[in-house]
Protein backbone atom coordinates (compact mmCIF):
# COMPACT_ATOMS: atom_id res chain seq x y z
CA UNK A 1 0.00 0.00 0.00
CA UNK A 2 2.88 2.31 1.16
CA UNK A 3 4.49 1.87 -2.76
CA UNK A 4 1.73 1.92 -3.91
CA UNK A 5 1.32 5.56 -2.55
CA UNK A 6 4.68 6.51 -3.68
CA UNK A 7 4.76 4.92 -6.27
CA UNK A 8 2.66 7.83 -7.65
CA UNK A 9 4.81 10.27 -6.92
CA UNK A 10 7.43 9.22 -9.00
CA UNK A 11 8.37 11.47 -12.38
CA UNK A 12 9.41 8.24 -14.74
CA UNK A 13 10.53 10.72 -17.99
CA UNK A 14 13.21 12.09 -15.12
CA UNK A 15 14.11 8.63 -14.09
CA UNK A 16 14.66 7.49 -17.45
CA UNK A 17 16.93 10.46 -18.00
CA UNK A 18 19.21 10.00 -15.61
CA UNK A 19 19.76 6.74 -16.53
CA UNK A 20 20.34 7.93 -19.98
CA UNK A 21 22.83 10.69 -18.62
CA UNK A 22 24.26 8.56 -16.29
CA UNK A 23 24.84 5.37 -18.55
CA UNK A 24 26.71 7.61 -20.79
CA UNK A 25 29.22 9.82 -18.37
CA UNK A 26 30.34 6.74 -16.56
CA UNK A 27 30.81 4.35 -19.65
CA UNK A 28 32.99 7.37 -21.29
CA UNK A 29 34.70 8.27 -17.95
CA UNK A 30 35.16 4.12 -17.62
CA UNK A 31 36.51 3.61 -21.37
CA UNK A 32 38.80 6.47 -21.76
CA UNK A 33 40.24 6.14 -18.62
CA UNK A 34 40.81 2.10 -19.46
CA UNK A 35 42.30 3.25 -23.20
CA UNK A 36 44.48 5.63 -21.47
CA UNK A 37 45.62 2.69 -19.65
CA UNK A 38 46.08 0.29 -22.37
CA UNK A 39 47.69 2.61 -24.27
CA UNK A 40 50.16 4.30 -22.15
CA UNK A 41 52.60 1.67 -22.93
CA UNK A 42 52.36 1.76 -26.26
CA UNK A 43 52.93 5.86 -26.64
CA UNK A 44 55.77 5.94 -24.31
CA UNK A 45 58.37 3.58 -25.16
CA UNK A 46 57.45 0.17 -26.57
CA UNK A 47 57.39 1.11 -29.96
CA UNK A 48 61.38 2.03 -29.87
CA UNK A 49 64.15 0.72 -28.12
CA UNK A 50 65.37 3.78 -26.92
CA UNK A 51 64.17 5.77 -23.88
CA UNK A 52 61.07 8.04 -24.16
CA UNK A 53 62.28 11.17 -23.91
CA UNK A 54 66.00 11.15 -25.05
CA UNK A 55 67.33 12.72 -28.59
CA UNK A 56 70.42 12.16 -30.92
CA UNK A 57 72.35 15.49 -31.67
CA UNK A 58 74.93 15.90 -33.97
CA UNK A 59 76.68 19.22 -35.66
CA UNK A 60 75.17 20.52 -39.11
CA UNK A 61 77.51 19.62 -41.90
CA UNK A 62 78.02 22.80 -44.51
CA UNK A 63 80.43 22.64 -47.46
CA UNK A 64 83.12 24.52 -45.45
CA UNK A 65 82.94 22.07 -42.47
CA UNK A 66 83.25 18.82 -45.02
CA UNK A 67 86.80 20.24 -45.91
CA UNK A 68 88.11 20.58 -42.08
CA UNK A 69 86.31 17.24 -40.54
CA UNK A 70 87.50 18.33 -36.73
CA UNK A 71 84.83 20.84 -37.10
CA UNK A 72 81.38 17.93 -36.37
CA UNK A 73 83.00 16.59 -33.39
CA UNK A 74 81.72 17.55 -30.13
CA UNK A 75 84.31 19.06 -27.85
CA UNK A 76 84.42 18.64 -24.35
CA UNK A 77 83.83 22.12 -23.24
CA UNK A 78 81.05 22.04 -25.73
CA UNK A 79 79.43 18.87 -23.84
CA UNK A 80 79.91 20.38 -20.61
CA UNK A 81 77.90 23.24 -21.58
CA UNK A 82 75.18 20.60 -23.22
CA UNK A 83 75.53 19.33 -19.53
CA UNK A 84 74.98 22.16 -17.31
CA UNK A 85 71.39 23.56 -19.43
CA UNK A 86 67.93 23.67 -17.20
CA UNK A 87 66.18 21.52 -19.81
CA UNK A 88 69.23 18.81 -20.23
CA UNK A 89 68.80 15.73 -17.46
CA UNK A 90 71.85 13.73 -18.99
CA UNK A 91 74.33 13.89 -22.15
CA UNK A 92 76.01 10.35 -23.29
CA UNK A 93 78.27 10.14 -26.09
CA UNK A 94 78.61 7.82 -28.91
CA UNK A 95 81.36 5.41 -29.70
CA UNK A 96 83.10 5.34 -33.08
CA UNK A 97 84.56 1.70 -34.35
CA UNK A 98 88.22 2.88 -35.21
CA UNK A 99 88.51 -0.38 -37.45
CA UNK A 100 86.84 -2.08 -40.59
CA UNK A 101 84.43 -3.94 -40.69
CA UNK A 102 82.76 -6.06 -43.46
CA UNK A 103 79.82 -8.39 -43.16
CA UNK A 104 78.75 -11.20 -45.62
CA UNK A 105 76.99 -14.78 -45.96
CA UNK A 106 78.40 -17.44 -47.71
CA UNK A 107 76.75 -19.55 -50.81
CA UNK A 108 76.32 -22.72 -47.78
CA UNK A 109 73.59 -20.89 -45.87
CA UNK A 110 70.31 -20.05 -46.44
CA UNK A 111 70.17 -16.38 -47.20
CA UNK A 112 70.86 -14.28 -50.28
CA UNK A 113 74.66 -13.90 -51.14
CA UNK A 114 75.94 -10.33 -50.05
CA UNK A 115 79.02 -8.52 -48.88
CA UNK A 116 79.11 -5.22 -47.22
CA UNK A 117 81.43 -2.50 -45.59
CA UNK A 118 79.95 -1.35 -42.44
CA UNK A 119 80.48 0.71 -39.39
CA UNK A 120 79.73 0.56 -35.80
CA UNK A 121 78.86 2.76 -32.63
CA UNK A 122 77.62 2.56 -29.40
CA UNK A 123 75.66 4.31 -26.70
CA UNK A 124 75.62 3.12 -22.84
CA UNK A 125 73.37 0.11 -22.53
CA UNK A 126 71.01 2.49 -19.97
CA UNK A 127 69.49 3.58 -23.04
CA UNK A 128 68.44 0.67 -25.38
CA UNK A 129 65.40 -1.14 -24.75
CA UNK A 130 65.80 -4.49 -25.91
CA UNK A 131 65.65 -7.99 -23.67
CA UNK A 132 69.05 -7.38 -22.08
CA UNK A 133 70.12 -11.42 -22.79
CA UNK A 134 70.19 -9.96 -26.42
CA UNK A 135 72.02 -7.07 -25.62
CA UNK A 136 75.11 -8.49 -23.77
CA UNK A 137 78.57 -9.45 -25.56
CA UNK A 138 81.50 -10.81 -23.67
CA UNK A 139 84.96 -11.72 -25.02
CA UNK A 140 84.37 -15.35 -25.42
CA UNK A 141 81.23 -15.04 -27.26
CA UNK A 142 81.13 -15.48 -31.15
CA UNK A 143 77.56 -14.06 -31.48
CA UNK A 144 77.93 -9.47 -31.81
CA UNK A 145 74.54 -8.23 -31.33
CA UNK A 146 73.73 -5.69 -33.38
CA UNK A 147 70.69 -2.82 -33.98
CA UNK A 148 70.31 -1.24 -36.79
CA UNK A 149 67.78 1.84 -38.14
CA UNK A 150 64.49 0.27 -39.30
CA UNK A 151 64.65 3.05 -42.54
CA UNK A 152 67.51 0.22 -43.21
CA UNK A 153 65.30 -2.92 -43.31
CA UNK A 154 62.52 -0.58 -45.29
CA UNK A 155 65.29 0.16 -47.85
CA UNK A 156 65.99 -3.42 -48.44
CA UNK A 157 62.17 -4.36 -48.60
CA UNK A 158 60.58 -1.98 -51.09
CA UNK A 159 63.43 -0.95 -52.49
CA UNK A 160 66.73 -3.62 -52.94
CA UNK A 161 64.46 -6.60 -52.77
CA UNK A 162 62.37 -5.33 -55.22
CA UNK A 163 64.93 -3.65 -57.95
CA UNK A 164 66.84 -7.14 -57.31
CA UNK A 165 64.34 -9.64 -57.34
CA UNK A 166 65.53 -10.30 -53.72
CA UNK A 167 62.47 -11.94 -50.62
CA UNK A 168 61.40 -9.54 -49.08
CA UNK A 169 62.00 -10.25 -45.15
CA UNK A 170 60.11 -9.38 -41.75
CA UNK A 171 61.45 -8.24 -38.41
CA UNK A 172 60.85 -11.50 -37.03
CA UNK A 173 62.93 -13.31 -40.06
CA UNK A 174 65.99 -10.77 -40.03
CA UNK A 175 66.34 -11.60 -36.61
CA UNK A 176 67.05 -15.32 -36.88
CA UNK A 177 69.30 -14.29 -39.61
CA UNK A 178 73.21 -14.56 -38.63
CA UNK A 179 75.76 -14.01 -40.52
CA UNK A 180 79.37 -13.17 -40.46
CA UNK A 181 81.71 -10.17 -39.35
CA UNK A 182 84.96 -9.89 -40.67
CA UNK A 183 87.11 -6.80 -38.62
CA UNK A 184 90.35 -5.52 -39.80
CA UNK A 185 92.24 -2.91 -38.41
CA UNK A 186 95.91 -2.68 -36.89
CA UNK A 187 97.40 -5.62 -39.04
CA UNK A 188 95.24 -7.59 -37.82
CA UNK A 189 91.77 -9.50 -38.50
CA UNK A 190 89.07 -11.61 -36.92
CA UNK A 191 85.67 -12.82 -37.93
CA UNK A 192 82.37 -13.16 -36.21
CA UNK A 193 79.50 -14.28 -36.03
CA UNK A 194 76.10 -11.04 -35.62
CA UNK A 195 72.49 -11.20 -35.38
CA UNK A 196 69.95 -8.53 -35.72
CA UNK A 197 68.19 -7.93 -32.26
CA UNK A 198 66.34 -4.58 -32.55
CA UNK A 199 65.51 -1.50 -34.86
CA UNK A 200 65.30 1.67 -33.97
CA UNK A 201 63.52 4.46 -35.44
CA UNK A 202 65.28 7.62 -33.94
CA UNK A 203 69.05 6.87 -34.62
CA UNK A 204 70.47 6.41 -37.50
CA UNK A 205 73.36 4.69 -36.91
CA UNK A 206 74.42 0.66 -36.24
CA UNK A 207 74.87 -0.39 -32.61
CA UNK A 208 77.10 -2.57 -30.79
CA UNK A 209 77.01 -2.77 -27.42
CA UNK A 210 79.62 -0.88 -25.74
CA UNK A 211 81.69 -3.79 -24.27
CA UNK A 212 82.42 -5.31 -27.82
CA UNK A 213 83.49 -1.82 -29.14
CA UNK A 214 85.77 -1.12 -26.64
CA UNK A 215 87.18 -4.49 -26.90
CA UNK A 216 87.45 -3.82 -30.87
CA UNK A 217 88.58 -0.36 -30.52
CA UNK A 218 91.58 -1.90 -28.45
CA UNK A 219 92.38 -4.77 -30.32
CA UNK A 220 92.11 -3.47 -33.80
CA UNK A 221 91.52 0.42 -33.52
CA UNK A 222 94.21 2.88 -35.77
CA UNK A 223 94.85 5.62 -33.40
CA UNK A 224 94.04 6.09 -29.33
CA UNK A 225 91.87 8.96 -30.03
CA UNK A 226 88.32 9.10 -29.68
CA UNK A 227 86.23 11.66 -31.09
CA UNK A 228 82.54 12.19 -30.99
CA UNK A 229 80.34 13.57 -33.45
CA UNK A 230 77.31 12.66 -31.92
CA UNK A 231 75.77 12.72 -28.61
CA UNK A 232 72.73 11.46 -27.10
CA UNK A 233 70.35 13.89 -24.67
CA UNK A 234 68.43 13.31 -22.19
CA UNK A 235 65.59 16.12 -21.61
CA UNK A 236 63.60 16.83 -18.72
CA UNK A 237 60.82 17.31 -20.73
CA UNK A 238 60.80 17.12 -24.09
CA UNK A 239 58.26 19.23 -25.44
CA UNK A 240 60.16 22.25 -23.89
CA UNK A 241 60.38 25.35 -25.93
CA UNK A 242 64.27 26.26 -25.35
CA UNK A 243 65.37 22.73 -26.92
CA UNK A 244 65.06 23.78 -30.15
CA UNK A 245 65.93 27.81 -29.35
CA UNK A 246 69.35 26.39 -27.88
CA UNK A 247 70.47 23.87 -30.45
CA UNK A 248 69.14 26.22 -33.74
CA UNK A 249 71.29 28.94 -31.80
CA UNK A 250 74.24 26.80 -31.65
CA UNK A 251 73.86 25.06 -34.89
CA UNK A 252 73.28 21.56 -33.52
CA UNK A 253 70.99 19.29 -35.39
CA UNK A 254 68.77 17.38 -33.71
CA UNK A 255 66.60 14.13 -34.87
CA UNK A 256 63.12 16.03 -34.21
CA UNK A 257 61.15 13.04 -34.61
CA UNK A 258 61.39 12.29 -31.06
CA UNK A 259 59.79 15.84 -30.00
CA UNK A 260 57.13 15.49 -32.76
CA UNK A 261 56.43 11.97 -31.13
CA UNK A 262 56.81 13.66 -28.31
CA UNK A 263 54.11 16.68 -28.83
CA UNK A 264 51.88 13.49 -30.74
CA UNK A 265 51.67 11.85 -27.57
CA UNK A 266 50.76 15.21 -25.76
CA UNK A 267 48.04 16.07 -27.88
CA UNK A 268 46.48 12.07 -27.65
CA UNK A 269 47.15 12.67 -23.80
CA UNK A 270 45.25 16.14 -23.59
CA UNK A 271 42.44 15.07 -26.03
CA UNK A 272 42.02 12.04 -23.56
CA UNK A 273 41.93 14.35 -20.47
CA UNK A 274 39.80 16.63 -22.16
CA UNK A 275 37.18 13.68 -23.02
CA UNK A 276 37.08 12.47 -19.63
CA UNK A 277 36.67 16.09 -18.28
CA UNK A 278 33.04 15.96 -20.39
CA UNK A 279 32.38 12.76 -19.59
CA UNK A 280 33.20 13.42 -15.66
CA UNK A 281 30.95 16.75 -15.92
CA UNK A 282 28.23 14.86 -17.80
CA UNK A 283 28.10 11.84 -14.77
CA UNK A 284 28.19 14.85 -12.25
CA UNK A 285 25.45 16.94 -14.02
CA UNK A 286 22.86 13.64 -14.30
CA UNK A 287 23.95 12.69 -10.64
CA UNK A 288 23.09 16.82 -9.38
CA UNK A 289 19.65 16.59 -11.94
CA UNK A 290 18.35 13.26 -10.10
CA UNK A 291 19.45 14.64 -6.95
CA UNK A 292 17.23 17.88 -7.95
CA UNK A 293 14.31 15.49 -9.02
CA UNK A 294 13.91 13.87 -5.92
CA UNK A 295 14.62 17.08 -3.99
CA UNK A 296 11.22 18.53 -6.07
CA UNK A 297 9.60 14.77 -4.99
CA UNK A 298 10.28 15.45 -1.62
CA UNK A 299 9.13 18.82 -1.55
CA UNK A 300 5.89 18.41 -3.67
CA UNK A 301 5.08 15.71 -1.88
CA UNK A 302 5.90 16.93 1.57
CA UNK A 303 2.27 16.94 3.01
CA UNK A 304 1.88 12.97 2.16
CA UNK A 305 5.04 11.97 3.86
CA UNK A 306 4.30 14.21 6.82
CA UNK A 307 1.17 12.72 6.92
CA UNK A 308 2.96 8.80 6.37
CA UNK A 309 4.80 9.82 9.36
CA UNK A 310 1.33 10.87 11.35
CA UNK A 311 -0.14 8.15 11.24
CA UNK A 312 3.15 6.08 12.32
CA UNK A 313 5.25 5.27 9.58
CA UNK A 314 8.97 6.20 10.62
CA UNK A 315 11.17 8.24 8.08
CA UNK A 316 13.43 4.94 7.55
CA UNK A 317 10.47 2.79 5.59
CA UNK A 318 8.99 6.51 4.19
CA UNK A 319 12.50 6.69 2.43
CA UNK A 320 13.03 2.93 1.68
CA UNK A 321 11.23 3.36 -1.50
CA UNK A 322 12.90 6.39 -2.69
CA UNK A 323 15.84 5.03 -2.04
CA UNK A 324 15.27 1.32 -3.01
CA UNK A 325 13.83 3.56 -6.54
CA UNK A 326 16.66 5.61 -7.36
CA UNK A 327 19.37 2.69 -6.24
CA UNK A 328 18.01 0.32 -8.67
CA UNK A 329 17.86 3.50 -11.40
CA UNK A 330 21.73 3.60 -10.77
CA UNK A 331 22.29 0.24 -10.98
CA UNK A 332 20.38 0.41 -14.70
CA UNK A 333 22.73 2.53 -15.85
CA UNK A 334 26.11 1.63 -14.49
CA UNK A 335 25.79 -2.42 -15.04
CA UNK A 336 25.19 -1.43 -18.74
CA UNK A 337 27.82 0.78 -18.86
CA UNK A 338 30.32 -1.54 -17.47
CA UNK A 339 29.36 -4.16 -19.50
CA UNK A 340 29.75 -2.38 -22.78
CA UNK A 341 33.42 -0.62 -21.56
CA UNK A 342 34.52 -4.42 -21.00
CA UNK A 343 32.85 -4.91 -25.04
CA UNK A 344 34.59 -1.72 -26.33
CA UNK A 345 37.60 -2.65 -24.79
CA UNK A 346 38.20 -6.10 -26.11
CA UNK A 347 37.10 -4.40 -30.04
CA UNK A 348 39.57 -2.08 -29.50
CA UNK A 349 42.21 -4.13 -28.14
CA UNK A 350 41.79 -6.41 -31.02
CA UNK A 351 42.46 -3.67 -33.54
CA UNK A 352 45.73 -2.62 -31.35
CA UNK A 353 46.66 -6.51 -31.33
CA UNK A 354 46.85 -6.48 -34.98
CA UNK A 355 48.64 -3.24 -35.38
CA UNK A 356 51.53 -3.28 -32.21
CA UNK A 357 53.30 -5.77 -30.55
CA UNK A 358 50.89 -5.47 -27.25
CA UNK A 359 51.13 -6.83 -24.24
CA UNK A 360 47.35 -7.19 -22.57
CA UNK A 361 47.05 -5.95 -19.17
CA UNK A 362 44.05 -6.61 -16.64
CA UNK A 363 40.52 -4.19 -16.60
CA UNK A 364 39.99 -1.59 -14.05
CA UNK A 365 36.69 -1.24 -15.83
CA UNK A 366 34.47 -3.30 -13.35
CA UNK A 367 36.63 -2.12 -10.15
CA UNK A 368 35.91 1.65 -11.12
CA UNK A 369 32.55 0.73 -12.17
CA UNK A 370 31.25 -0.38 -9.14
CA UNK A 371 33.30 1.91 -7.01
CA UNK A 372 31.01 4.79 -8.25
CA UNK A 373 27.89 2.93 -8.15
CA UNK A 374 28.36 1.73 -4.38
CA UNK A 375 29.91 5.84 -4.15
CA UNK A 376 26.82 7.21 -5.60
CA UNK A 377 23.72 4.88 -3.73
CA UNK A 378 25.69 5.54 -0.10
CA UNK A 379 25.71 9.36 -1.04
CA UNK A 380 21.82 8.52 -2.15
CA UNK A 381 20.96 6.62 0.39
CA UNK A 382 22.08 9.08 3.33
CA UNK A 383 20.53 12.18 1.76
CA UNK A 384 17.00 11.12 1.21
CA UNK A 385 16.85 9.62 4.41
CA UNK A 386 18.33 13.32 5.53
CA UNK A 387 15.42 15.08 3.56
CA UNK A 388 12.67 12.33 4.64
CA UNK A 389 13.46 13.10 8.50
CA UNK A 390 13.89 16.58 8.18
CA UNK A 391 9.93 16.61 6.55
CA UNK A 392 8.83 13.69 9.47
CA UNK A 393 10.33 14.97 12.10
CA UNK A 394 10.47 19.33 12.47
CA UNK A 395 13.02 20.57 14.78
CA UNK B 1 -4.32 34.50 23.95
CA UNK B 2 -4.27 37.31 26.55
CA UNK B 3 -2.85 37.01 30.12
CA UNK B 4 -6.24 36.56 31.72
CA UNK B 5 -7.44 33.76 29.29
CA UNK B 6 -4.03 31.68 29.99
CA UNK B 7 -4.58 32.37 34.25
CA UNK B 8 -7.87 30.45 33.56
CA UNK B 9 -6.63 27.31 31.68
CA UNK B 10 -6.76 24.67 33.22
CA UNK B 11 -3.72 23.63 31.11
CA UNK B 12 -1.44 26.14 30.20
CA UNK B 13 0.96 27.74 32.86
CA UNK B 14 -0.12 24.51 35.57
CA UNK B 15 2.33 22.96 37.11
CA UNK B 16 1.19 19.57 36.06
CA UNK B 17 -1.79 17.90 33.78
CA UNK B 18 -1.91 14.03 34.09
CA UNK B 19 -4.06 12.28 31.91
CA UNK B 20 -4.75 8.83 33.09
CA UNK B 21 -5.43 5.82 31.77
CA UNK B 22 -9.41 4.25 31.05
CA UNK B 23 -10.83 7.85 31.49
CA UNK B 24 -12.53 10.12 29.72
CA UNK B 25 -11.28 13.93 29.00
CA UNK B 26 -12.92 16.74 27.04
CA UNK B 27 -10.25 19.63 26.11
CA UNK B 28 -13.18 22.56 25.50
CA UNK B 29 -12.31 25.98 24.09
CA UNK B 30 -12.63 28.30 21.79
CA UNK B 31 -11.44 28.42 18.21
CA UNK B 32 -7.89 29.41 17.80
CA UNK B 33 -6.83 29.01 21.45
CA UNK B 34 -4.94 25.80 21.07
CA UNK B 35 -7.22 22.96 21.36
CA UNK B 36 -5.42 21.05 18.21
CA UNK B 37 -1.91 22.07 19.69
CA UNK B 38 -2.24 20.55 22.99
CA UNK B 39 -3.32 17.10 20.91
CA UNK B 40 -0.29 17.89 18.84
CA UNK B 41 2.00 18.36 21.83
CA UNK B 42 0.81 14.86 23.34
CA UNK B 43 1.17 13.15 19.69
CA UNK B 44 5.32 14.62 20.01
CA UNK B 45 4.24 16.44 16.02
CA UNK B 46 4.47 19.99 17.93
CA UNK B 47 7.17 21.05 19.78
CA UNK B 48 6.87 24.97 19.94
CA UNK B 49 6.31 25.02 23.96
CA UNK B 50 7.69 25.18 27.27
CA UNK B 51 7.80 22.47 29.84
CA UNK B 52 7.76 18.43 29.24
CA UNK B 53 5.42 16.14 28.05
CA UNK B 54 6.29 12.52 29.71
CA UNK B 55 4.83 9.27 28.89
CA UNK B 56 4.56 6.27 31.31
CA UNK B 57 6.15 4.13 28.82
CA UNK B 58 9.81 6.22 28.41
CA UNK B 59 11.40 3.88 26.09
CA UNK B 60 9.74 3.91 22.89
CA UNK B 61 10.55 6.10 20.29
CA UNK B 62 7.71 8.43 19.27
CA UNK B 63 7.22 5.99 16.18
CA UNK B 64 6.59 3.20 18.35
CA UNK B 65 4.47 5.25 20.50
CA UNK B 66 2.18 5.72 17.69
CA UNK B 67 1.68 2.29 16.47
CA UNK B 68 0.83 0.95 20.42
CA UNK B 69 0.30 4.09 23.02
CA UNK B 70 -1.24 6.70 21.01
CA UNK B 71 -4.26 6.98 18.27
CA UNK B 72 -5.13 10.36 16.17
CA UNK B 73 -7.98 11.11 14.99
CA UNK B 74 -6.49 14.61 13.26
CA UNK B 75 -9.04 17.42 12.79
CA UNK B 76 -7.53 17.50 8.85
CA UNK B 77 -7.73 13.81 8.57
CA UNK B 78 -4.26 13.48 7.21
CA UNK B 79 -6.08 11.05 4.56
CA UNK B 80 -4.23 10.12 1.30
CA UNK B 81 -6.86 11.61 -1.43
CA UNK B 82 -5.30 9.15 -4.61
CA UNK B 83 -5.95 5.78 -2.40
CA UNK B 84 -9.50 4.39 -2.03
CA UNK B 85 -11.34 4.56 1.53
CA UNK B 86 -10.50 1.23 2.02
CA UNK B 87 -6.67 1.71 0.90
CA UNK B 88 -6.60 4.32 3.26
CA UNK B 89 -7.71 2.38 6.58
CA UNK B 90 -5.20 -0.74 5.14
CA UNK B 91 -2.41 1.77 4.87
CA UNK B 92 -2.46 2.32 8.95
CA UNK B 93 -3.19 -1.84 9.50
CA UNK B 94 -0.90 -2.45 7.24
CA UNK B 95 1.71 -0.86 10.05
CA UNK B 96 0.09 -2.67 13.01
CA UNK B 97 -1.41 -5.50 12.18
CA UNK B 98 -4.33 -5.07 14.44
CA UNK B 99 -7.35 -5.41 12.48
CA UNK B 100 -8.06 -8.09 10.39
CA UNK B 101 -10.15 -7.12 6.85
CA UNK B 102 -13.14 -8.74 7.91
CA UNK B 103 -13.50 -6.18 11.56
CA UNK B 104 -12.46 -3.80 8.83
CA UNK B 105 -15.30 -4.33 6.31
CA UNK B 106 -17.55 -4.20 9.32
CA UNK B 107 -16.38 -0.97 11.23
CA UNK B 108 -17.41 0.56 7.41
CA UNK B 109 -20.34 -1.53 6.94
CA UNK B 110 -21.23 0.00 11.00
CA UNK B 111 -20.28 3.72 9.72
CA UNK B 112 -22.91 3.42 6.86
CA UNK B 113 -19.47 3.86 4.54
CA UNK B 114 -19.85 0.64 2.48
CA UNK B 115 -20.86 1.89 -0.87
CA UNK B 116 -17.68 3.97 -0.61
CA UNK B 117 -15.68 1.43 0.13
CA UNK B 118 -13.30 1.55 -3.08
CA UNK B 119 -13.73 4.79 -3.99
CA UNK B 120 -11.07 7.58 -4.18
CA UNK B 121 -11.09 9.48 -0.83
CA UNK B 122 -10.81 12.49 -2.68
CA UNK B 123 -14.14 11.82 -3.97
CA UNK B 124 -15.72 11.40 -0.29
CA UNK B 125 -17.60 14.46 1.35
CA UNK B 126 -15.88 15.82 4.32
CA UNK B 127 -18.38 13.99 6.83
CA UNK B 128 -17.35 10.90 5.15
CA UNK B 129 -13.48 11.36 5.55
CA UNK B 130 -13.80 11.96 9.01
CA UNK B 131 -15.33 8.79 9.51
CA UNK B 132 -12.81 7.33 7.75
CA UNK B 133 -10.26 9.02 9.80
CA UNK B 134 -11.90 7.77 12.51
CA UNK B 135 -11.92 4.30 11.41
CA UNK B 136 -8.35 4.22 10.77
CA UNK B 137 -7.31 5.02 14.41
CA UNK B 138 -9.30 2.13 15.02
CA UNK B 139 -6.78 0.45 13.53
CA UNK B 140 -3.82 0.07 15.81
CA UNK B 141 -3.95 -0.77 19.67
CA UNK B 142 -3.65 2.17 22.01
CA UNK B 143 -4.09 3.60 25.40
CA UNK B 144 -4.88 6.92 24.61
CA UNK B 145 -6.88 8.11 21.92
CA UNK B 146 -7.18 11.76 20.35
CA UNK B 147 -10.07 12.96 18.86
CA UNK B 148 -10.03 16.71 17.45
CA UNK B 149 -12.82 18.12 17.10
CA UNK B 150 -14.31 14.54 15.49
CA UNK B 151 -17.71 15.20 15.02
CA UNK B 152 -17.15 18.86 13.36
CA UNK B 153 -18.80 17.25 9.79
CA UNK B 154 -21.36 14.45 11.29
CA UNK B 155 -25.15 14.64 12.10
CA UNK B 156 -26.36 13.73 15.56
CA UNK B 157 -27.78 9.65 13.86
CA UNK B 158 -23.87 9.33 12.76
CA UNK B 159 -22.26 10.99 15.70
CA UNK B 160 -24.61 8.20 18.10
CA UNK B 161 -23.75 5.32 16.00
CA UNK B 162 -19.99 6.58 16.29
CA UNK B 163 -20.13 7.19 20.15
CA UNK B 164 -21.44 3.76 20.27
CA UNK B 165 -18.17 2.26 18.49
CA UNK B 166 -15.96 4.18 20.41
CA UNK B 167 -17.17 3.23 23.70
CA UNK B 168 -17.05 -0.23 22.44
CA UNK B 169 -13.24 0.09 21.62
CA UNK B 170 -12.34 1.81 24.65
CA UNK B 171 -14.00 -0.84 26.92
CA UNK B 172 -12.25 -3.28 24.60
CA UNK B 173 -8.16 -1.66 25.21
CA UNK B 174 -9.44 -0.44 28.96
CA UNK B 175 -8.08 3.01 27.04
CA UNK B 176 -8.50 6.46 27.70
CA UNK B 177 -9.95 8.87 25.24
CA UNK B 178 -9.00 13.09 24.79
CA UNK B 179 -11.65 15.03 22.98
CA UNK B 180 -11.12 18.61 21.95
CA UNK B 181 -14.47 20.21 21.33
CA UNK B 182 -16.29 23.88 20.76
CA UNK B 183 -18.38 23.21 23.22
CA UNK B 184 -20.01 20.73 25.84
CA UNK B 185 -20.35 17.29 24.06
CA UNK B 186 -23.74 15.71 25.04
CA UNK B 187 -23.23 12.11 23.54
CA UNK B 188 -20.10 11.35 25.73
CA UNK B 189 -20.61 11.04 29.79
CA UNK B 190 -16.60 12.32 30.14
CA UNK B 191 -14.83 11.86 33.83
CA UNK B 192 -13.36 15.24 33.43
CA UNK B 193 -13.94 18.25 31.33
CA UNK B 194 -10.98 20.67 31.30
CA UNK B 195 -11.36 24.59 29.74
CA UNK B 196 -8.18 25.07 27.79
Amino acid sequence: MLTKLQKKTLVKVQLVGYILTLFIGVFIVLTTLQLYQDVKPLISEQTDVFNDKSAVISKEVSVFKSVNKDRIYFSSEEIDELKEQPFIKDVSIFNNADFRIKAYSKQSENIPLFQTDLFFESIPDAYIDVESEDWIWGENDEVVPIIIPENYLKLYNFGFAESQGLPVLSKNTISQITFNLKVIGNFNSEVYKSRIVGFSNKINSILVPQTFLEYANNKFGRSKKSRISRLLVTFNNPTDERILQFFNENNYSINKDKLEFSKLSFFFNSALVFVIAVALIILVLSVAFILLSFNLIIQKNKAMISNLGAIGYSYKSISKFYQVVISVATVLAIVPAIILGIYVRNVYLEKIDTLFQFSEEGSYITVFGVTILLTLCVVYVFIILRKIKAIVMPK
Amino acid sequence: MSEAELAASDIYLQKEVVFEKGKKYLIKANSGHGKSSVLNFIYGSNHNYTGKVDYSNTEASIFNLRKTEISYVFQDFKLFPSLTLFENIQLKNKLTHYKSIEQIDELIEKMQLSHRRDSLVATLSLGQRQRVAIIRALCQPFNFLLLDEPFSHLDSSNIKIIVRILNKELEERQASVIITALDDLPFFEFDKTINL
